[in-house]
């Protein structure tokens, strides 16, 4: 469905003229005119008014009755009193009632201060309450879960949170319980409210009814202040808020409301990860390993050894940045290994080579979607990803889009996915076979080539694809959300081929609305290709002189080939395919040079020197969205201990090996990156300010150089192998090391599950339960098995990323299958 | 709706017993206090407990009979929550109240969460979230019977309830059986006018499972009101 | 004085096997529906059902007509819902007709539906009438095997498929949006209006909602005419009304009368009057829901707008009479505590009015209340009225002020009375505490 172009129409509000778009709906249309009407249970976001609370009740001319205006859309020439007695006598009315049983413990809330009942009460308020029997009483705050607290004394109906529950994250677990003057907030069963959007409520209840177990009682709204930045532990680079106390802690994570990237909301993992900054395993001191043990020392001393170590392997070092680094720790990074130590190696990729070629087509401005574009979409192909898991918010925004908009969705995933239930075609392909997908998705748009054949190498059916392939051709924009899980197999280079043909064949660069929408695996995977963090790329996309390794070729490197290993938040144990050959690499280099918060089995093994790294929140810099918005990372609270910024400590480098930045502050690194990279220039930290600017949009976007979709032949995708069972895997939402050491985050920690079909189960003797082992080429790990019934069967799906049990450990790039699937002689009782 | 995500589903007490002890008090403080369906205002959730997400199919076993009825009903509709009431009603039929297992049984065969129901079954009133009794005797209190002295039958049938006996004795508002009053609605039979005399005869029946007070039941052969025909 | 009945919904109510449909179409049922379908076009059934009158007898009196011939047209799946829920205290007619002759409520059903352009309908009965639901199961069975119901009804190019959906017990779901909330598998909490059912109503079709007895009278003004439907009643209260009269009345049932003749026929002619001795206190002209009136208004015509001129409504055209005998409070505070519990809780001033209302009674009946209180409990009343989402909580607030209005002295009397009674007790028993109005 197409955006609407919303017209202005005049209507009266207490006696003024007011301008407002037509069918806004009447709250928000008075605050047009600085009218404020009291409300309590609407929310734009939540979609349709529930007219429940009746506070919002207001006087309309040639309306007998009161009118919600929560509910009532503005109309030319309307006329509307908010102020006459009979308006003035309801609200009286309504807070009155509301009061009846609402207890007056304003003093010892959480929210006082910052309540909208207790502003109401005595901007609209009789005043005085005639209630004189015993209020209802029952245990103040009780666990809803273990992240949130619900006082229900407190509770006033209003809806807020069920909705949410039910209509936005659509995980039904909240609900009212009983009915009339028993109704109540609650759960099934007394099951804890668990899912990845719940903290959200928080910030939706109107009164102090749902609290943050974390925050609870840390402050008062009058000894905190608000400072803006980014999320940035996922691509999704949610706006948000800390707040914080005496400069130097973080007590909550609020969300920061951008249509643009967020729509106001925050995953559990973004709201609640902020504990880890403040434990005391954090590394906030410099360390180097010695005898055999990582020890805290100077600065002077870890910098002299890391740049001696530096200066010996010169061309031989190779640096890994993680996901997380800003586009400016990006850049320098790259800049002290091409620049100064002459070596080509560096890559923030996990696997899988990037073709320049490709890349300057993917950054074509108008082959990339918004984020605002999906829910306007005809058809979202969600592609090889899933959403809630790799990029939560993209999840909510998907499920708005069908919602509101009547959005088609098509999910082509291996894996069953948590949007299949709002999807109108499901694409279930064998792992691994995305390429051979889309060639056939492809032949099925075009007509042309053998769907027969092509849909059999991906292990799915022609029929379904004609369907698919159909709603591909509705009216409407077509957004496709890829995962870079596509790119990054073994023929992820003919896969991205075949991507790109399909957005040629749909025309996507030539539709308003339309395009592509990676969904990378690094938060600023997109900033850090385009500032330079890729073999071969230099900053601005531009063909680097000399192409280096990949991260995968880095690993495999015969011994010598690489001597130091530069590691900026990456690690590459946990996040990079083979962790086998990744511990053999670690082992070989003569020195290991990282920027870490947390010290991981890997560092711990295998760290020469480690680096104090920053949280998020003590950060600054920029990040570029994967839609191109780039947004500013700002340092909220004070560095913690001996903690110093990234970029400096790289800077120092860069000058020890006799290389001077002149780079005196991080404002200065940020306006280094952006003459640096040619379709960044002249953007200014200004300009980004609170809500980001995409690049595309500006001007200097011209300076990428344009350049046409390839036509040309492709090959013929290769045959999912139809033997044996095929491995799968992907990340889950939990495993992220802010869930490992925040405290009340710590036991949604993943631990290995082993999922697929009950056919499958059948046949070897498994059930839901039970530990089995799952080994491929010698490698094993093992988890508890879930049997799911729309597991396809012939599949069986891992999770990367877990503490123990690392599916990565079975991956190596190319499609595998599984030797052998057993229950482990100890199943625990 | 949607299922959990990957690698979520576990309880904070498996992972972290102090941190559970803090936020929901220790297993025994626990215990004191374990919710039913409904859990009571003042109960806090159960952090055992992991989340009460769509159950699958191979995890819970459905009596077929259910399973089939169940779906029936999702034949029904054009949309197949619709089958909600229904299918919850013939869950409490199998299982004699809408219990936990019984709510997830429905949950795995309509592919909803287990919360959706007990949002369903804690709203109406003949879907029982406790093991009241699989009879029933609905003793309508609402005006027109109030005025006809409909409390003191409640009262009597209350009385003549015996220990052990599976059978859910409740004031009931408005039956629509006025006419009848003071009437009483017994595992869907309308009965009445009835003495408060007769209560222990129709408890006593449905205790060796007779019919209670024949002939004198809405629908029975022949039933009539006393004052009906004279005039 | 003998009144007689006007039997024409209850003509043959009493044949054997009348719920069967040879004996209902042996009776010359189901040619209406013929009628509808091979001589009529929807357009002329729709104006014959306007011009016939016939008002919902479901509560709210709206012209069915009007209400049928809002649907839109196109060709979009509509729906017809039949409010069987009959919850409204007093209210039994609904269930007769089920249960004796469910085969008429399927051909007004039909023809509804065709004329309405609806395609697929439910009857919502409620949950308790497990009786009357069988019976109407088994009947629509009949009607499914006979092709009345279906595909290509008559060979015509109409469809209609009806389902008999059962409730579980819960007043709130016979307002017209709550049933669909319900019928949709939710919790019956009633929608804002706007959208109203007849453009977004169930699964967001349009949708005609009509009450039972409605209902069953559409096939009589289809086969015998709109001359002659009008001819029983009033000017703007057509027809007649199977009227359930109970309370304190020596013959409590239902009873069918021509609209528009004294309530006074009712009350004594057919119910018997009160039971010798006693005099009438008060009466309820429309179910629970409607404003009392008094012994004196009973010589006003029985007629939708007579008694709305009395300052009550005909509602869903039930009586309860309510003898001397019984102190008022008794009746306000089983009424109170009705809307209490029926109360969806979607709304803070039904949720909470309700609530603080019945605790006001309690207190007044435990000694525990002045007459200042009496004041409080009236406004709560009117800080009710017209704020709700719905209007079951004006259905409550409504008959209570109407109470408090008509009977304040009796009021007043009983809240003095209780405190001596009270006071007197509590001083006996040593346990003698200040009033609660008192401390507060
Ligand atoms: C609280 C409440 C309860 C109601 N209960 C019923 C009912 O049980 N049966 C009924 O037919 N209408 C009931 N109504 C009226 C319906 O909302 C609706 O007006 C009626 O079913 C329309 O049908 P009609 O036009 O044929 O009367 C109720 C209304 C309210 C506000
Ligand atoms: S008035 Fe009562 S029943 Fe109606 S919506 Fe409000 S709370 Fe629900
Ligand atoms: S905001 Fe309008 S009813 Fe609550």
């Amino acid at each position: 469905m197409p955006k609407p172009e919303p017209k202005l129409i005049t209507f009266e509000i207490d006696g003024r003229e007011v301008q407002a778009p037509e069918g806004q709906m009447l709250v928000d249309a008075a605050k047009m005119g600085d009218v404020e009407i009291p409300y309590f249970c609407y929310e734009a976001k939540l979609g349709q008014p529930v007219g429940a609370c009746r506070m919002c009740l207001v006087e309309v001319e040639g309306i007998p009755k009161l009118q919600t205006s929560c509910s009532t859309p503005v109309k030319d020439g309307m006329v509307v009193n908010t102020k006459s007695d009979r308006v003035k006598q309801a609200q009286n009315a309504i807070v009155e009632f509301l009061l009846v049983n609402h207890p007056l413990d304003c003093p010892v809330c959480d929210k006082g201060g910052e309540c909208p009942l207790q502003d109401i009460s005595y901007g609209w308020g009789p005043g005085r309450s005639r209630f004189i029997e015993p209020k209802r009483h029952f245990e103040k705050p009780v666990a809803l879960s273990p992240l949130v607290a619900i006082d229900r004394e407190r509770c006033i109906l209003c809806y807020r949170c069920v909705r949410f529950s039910q209509e936005l994250s659509e995980d039904y677990q909240l609900v009212f319980l009983e009915r009339a003057d028993h109704t109540f907030v609650g759960t099934h069963d007394g099951h804890p409210y668990v899912a990845p959007f719940s903290g959200n409520i928080i910030e939706l209840c109107p009164v102090g009814a749902l609290t943050s177990q974390a925050y609870r009682f840390r402050a008062r709204p009058w000894d905190i202040e608000d400072a803006g930045s980014i999320c940035t532990l996922c691509p999704s680079q949610c706006n948000v808020k800390y707040t914080t106390r005496d400069d130097n802690k973080v007590v909550r994570v609020l969300a920061r409301d951008n249509e643009d990237v967020d729509d106001g909301w925050l995953c559990d993992k973004g709201r609640f990860g902020y504990q880890a900054i403040h434990v005391p395993e954090r590394v906030t001191r410099p360390m180097v390993r010695d005898g055999g043990e990582l020890r805290p020392v100077s600065w002077e001393r870890a910098l002299s050894e890391a740049a001696g170590a530096l200066a010996r392997a010169g061309d031989r070092t190779a640096a890994l940045v993680g996901g997380e680094a800003t586009n400016e720790d990006g850049f320098l990074t790259q800049h002290l290994l091409r620049g100064v130590l002459d070596s080509p190696h560096v890559d923030s990729r996990t696997s899988g080579v990037l073709d320049p070629q490709q890349q300057a087509v993917l950054a074509q401005p108008d082959l990339t979607a918004k984020v605002s574009d999906i829910e306007w979409a005809g058809t979202v192909l969600v592609l090889d990803t899933e959403l809630v898991d790799e990029s939560p918010i993209l999840d909510l925004r998907v499920r708005k889009g069908v919602r509101r908009n009547g959005l088609n969705v098509i999910v082509a995933t291996s894996r069953p996915s948590t949007l299949d239930t709002n999807a109108r075609a499901l694409l279930r392909f064998a792992p691994g076979a995305g390429e051979a997908l889309l060639a056939a998705l492809a032949a099925a748009v075009s007509g042309q080539g053998d769907l027969e054949d092509l849909s059999g190498r991906a292990g799915t059916s022609a029929e379904i694809l004609r369907g698919a392939a159909e709603l591909l051709q509705e009216p409407g924009p077509v957004v496709v959300l890829w995962g870079e899980r596509l790119s990054q197999g073994e023929r992820g280079r003919q896969a991205v081929a075949r991507l790109i043909d399909l957005a040629r064949q749909l025309n996507l660069s030539g539709t308003e609305g339309a395009g592509l929408l990676e969904v990378p695996r690094g938060t600023n995977a997109r900033g850090l290709r385009e500032v330079g963090c890729v073999p071969a790329l230099g900053p601005g996309l531009d063909t680097a002189t000399r192409a280096g390794k990949s991260a995968g070729e880095i690993a495999a490197s015969v011994p010598g080939e690489v001597s130091a290993l530069l590691l900026v938040g990456a690690d590459p144990l946990t996040t990079h395919p083979d962790r086998g050959m990744w511990e053999r690499a670690l082992d070989r280099a003569t020195s290991v040079i990282a920027f870490a918060d947390f010290v991981t089995e890997g560092l711990d093994e295998h760290a020469d020197v480690v680096f104090p790294a920053e949280s998020e929140a003590e950060k600054d810099g920029t990040m570029t969205h994967p839609d191109g918005r780039i947004q500013r990372v700002r340092q909220a609270i004070a560095r913690p201990g001996e903690v110093r910024p990234q970029w400096s400590v790289l800077a120092e480098l860069c000058e020890r090996l006799g290389n001077p930045t002149g780079l005196l502050s991080g404002a200065m690194v940020s306006e280094r990156v952006f003459e640096s990279v040619p379709f960044y220039e002249g953007i200014t930290l200004a300009e980004i300010g609170g809500k980001g600017v995409r690049w595309q949009e500006r001007d200097g976007a011209a300076r990428l150089p344009r350049v046409e979709l390839p036509v040309g032949e492709l090959e013929i995708p290769p045959r999912a192998t139809a033997e044996g069972l095929r491995l799968g895997t992907g990340p889950s939402i939990w495993s992220n090391r802010v869930v490992e050491h925040s405290p009340l985050l710590r036991f949604l920690l993943p631990e290995q599950v082993v999922e697929l079909s009950p056919e499958d189960g059948e046949r070897l003797g498994l059930r839901t339960g039970d530990q089995v082992s799952v080994s491929v080429d010698g490698t094993s790990v093992s988890g508890r098995a879930f049997l799911r019934s729309d597991m396809p069967p012939g599949n069986v799906f891992l999770i990367e990323g877990t503490r123990t049990d690392n599916a990565t450990a079975l991956l190596n790039g190319k499609p595998r299958s599984i030797e052998l699937l057993r229950a482990e002689e100890t199943s625990p009782a | 709706m949607t299922d959990s995500p990957r690698g979520n589903g576990r309880s904070l007490r498996e992972s972290d017993p102090l941190l559970a002890d803090r936020i929901v008090g220790t297993p025994e403080q626990q215990a004191a206090a374990r919710p039913a369906v409904a859990a009571g205002w003042d109960e806090p959730a159960d952090i055992e407990k992991a989340p009460a997400t769509i159950p699958d199919l191979s995890e819970v076993e459905v009596p077929p009979a259910l399973k089939a009825e169940i779906e029936a009903h999702m034949a029904k509709y054009p949309n197949v929550r619709s089958a909600a009431l229904p299918s919850l009603e013939a869950a409490q039929r199998v299982h004699g109240w809408c219990s936990p297992e019984a709510l997830r049984q429905v949950a795995a065969v309509m592919r909803v969460t287990p919360a959706y129901l007990s949002m369903l079954a804690t709203f109406y009133d003949m879907l029982n979230t406790e093991p009241v009794g699989r009879h029933y005797v609905y003793v309508c209190t609402s005006v027109s019977c109030h005025l006809r002295n409909a409390q003191a039958l409640a009262e009597a049938m209350k009385a003549a309830k015996q220990e052990g006996d599976d059978v859910n004795v409740r004031e009931f508002e408005c039956l629509g059986a006025c006419d009848m009053a003071p009437m009483a609605n017994v595992d869907g039979r309308f009965i009445g006018p009835i003495d408060p005399s007769e209560a222990p005869e129709v408890l006593a029946a449905l205790r060796e499972g007779r019919t209670p007070l024949p002939g004198r039941g809405l629908g029975d052969e022949g039933f009539r009101l006393p004052w009906e025909g004279e005039s | 004085m003998a009144v007689q009945e006007v039997r024409v919904l209850l003509d043959n109510i009493d044949e054997p096997g009348l719920n069967h449909i040879d004996t209902y179409e042996r009776l010359g049922g189901y040619q209406a529906m013929r009628k509808a379908l091979t001589e009529m076009e929807p357009d002329e059934v729709l104006a014959a059902l306007e011009n016939s009158g016939l008002r919902g007898r479901g509560g709210a009196g709206f012209s069915m007509g009007k209400k049928a011939s809002f649907l839109p047209k196109g060709s979009m799946d509509k729906y017809l819902c039949c409010n069987a829920d009959e919850s409204e205290p007093g209210t039994f007619k609904d269930r007769l007709l089920m249960q004796k002759n469910p085969h008429r409520l399927i051909e007004g059903i039909i023809i509804a539906a065709i004329a309405a352009g609806a395609n697929k309908a439910f009857i919502y009965i409620r949950g308790e009438y497990v009786l009357q639901a069988d019976v109407l199961d088994a009947a629509v069975r009949e009607a499914y095997d006979k092709g009345y119901l279906g595909q290509n009804i008559l060979g015509s190019r109409n469809d209609v498929d009806l389902v008999v959906h059962r409730g579980a017990g819960a007043y709130i779901c016979g307002e017209e949006t709550a049933l669909l909330d319900s019928l949709e598998g939710k919790r019956g909490n009633p929608r804002l209006k706007p959208p109203f059912p007849a453009n977004q109503g169930l699964y967001n079709g349009p949708t005609l909602i009509n009450n039972v007895e409605t209902l069953n009278n559409v096939p009589l003004v289809i086969a015998k005419g709109v001359d002659w439907f009008k001819q029983f009643g009033t000017e703007q209260s057509t027809g007649t009304k199977v009227v359930s009269v109970s309370g304190n009345v020596q013959r409590p049932g239902n009873y069918e009368i021509a609209l528009g003749i004294p309530a006074r026929d009712l009350v004594y002619g057919l119910a018997g009057g009160p039971p010798p001795g006693r005099k009438i206190k008060c009466w309820f002209p429309g179910g629970s829901s409607a404003p009392v009136l008094l012994e004196e208004d009973l010589d006003r015509p029985y007629s939708f707008e007579a008694m709305a001129e009395a300052g009550s409504m005909l509602g869903s055209g039930a009586i309860i009479v309510v003898d001397d005998s019984v102190p008022i409070v008794s009746v306000a505070l089983r009424l109170a505590q009705f809307y209490r519990h029926e109360s969806c809780g979607k709304c803070v001033p039904c949720r909470e009015g309700t609530n603080w209302t019945v605790k006001m009674l309690e207190r007044i009946d435990t000694g525990d209340a002045t007459p200042m209180d009496l004041e409080i409990m009236a406004q709560v009343q009117t800080n009710i009225i017209g704020n709700c989402l719905c209007v079951l909580g004006d259905s409550m607030a409504m008959p209570i002020g109407s109470m408090i209005e008509k009977f304040r002295d009796e009021f007043v009397e009983h809240i003095e009375r209780a405190r001596e009674a009270k006071d007197r007790l509590s001083v006996e028993l040593g346990t003698y505490a200040e009033p609660a109005d008192a401390v507060a």
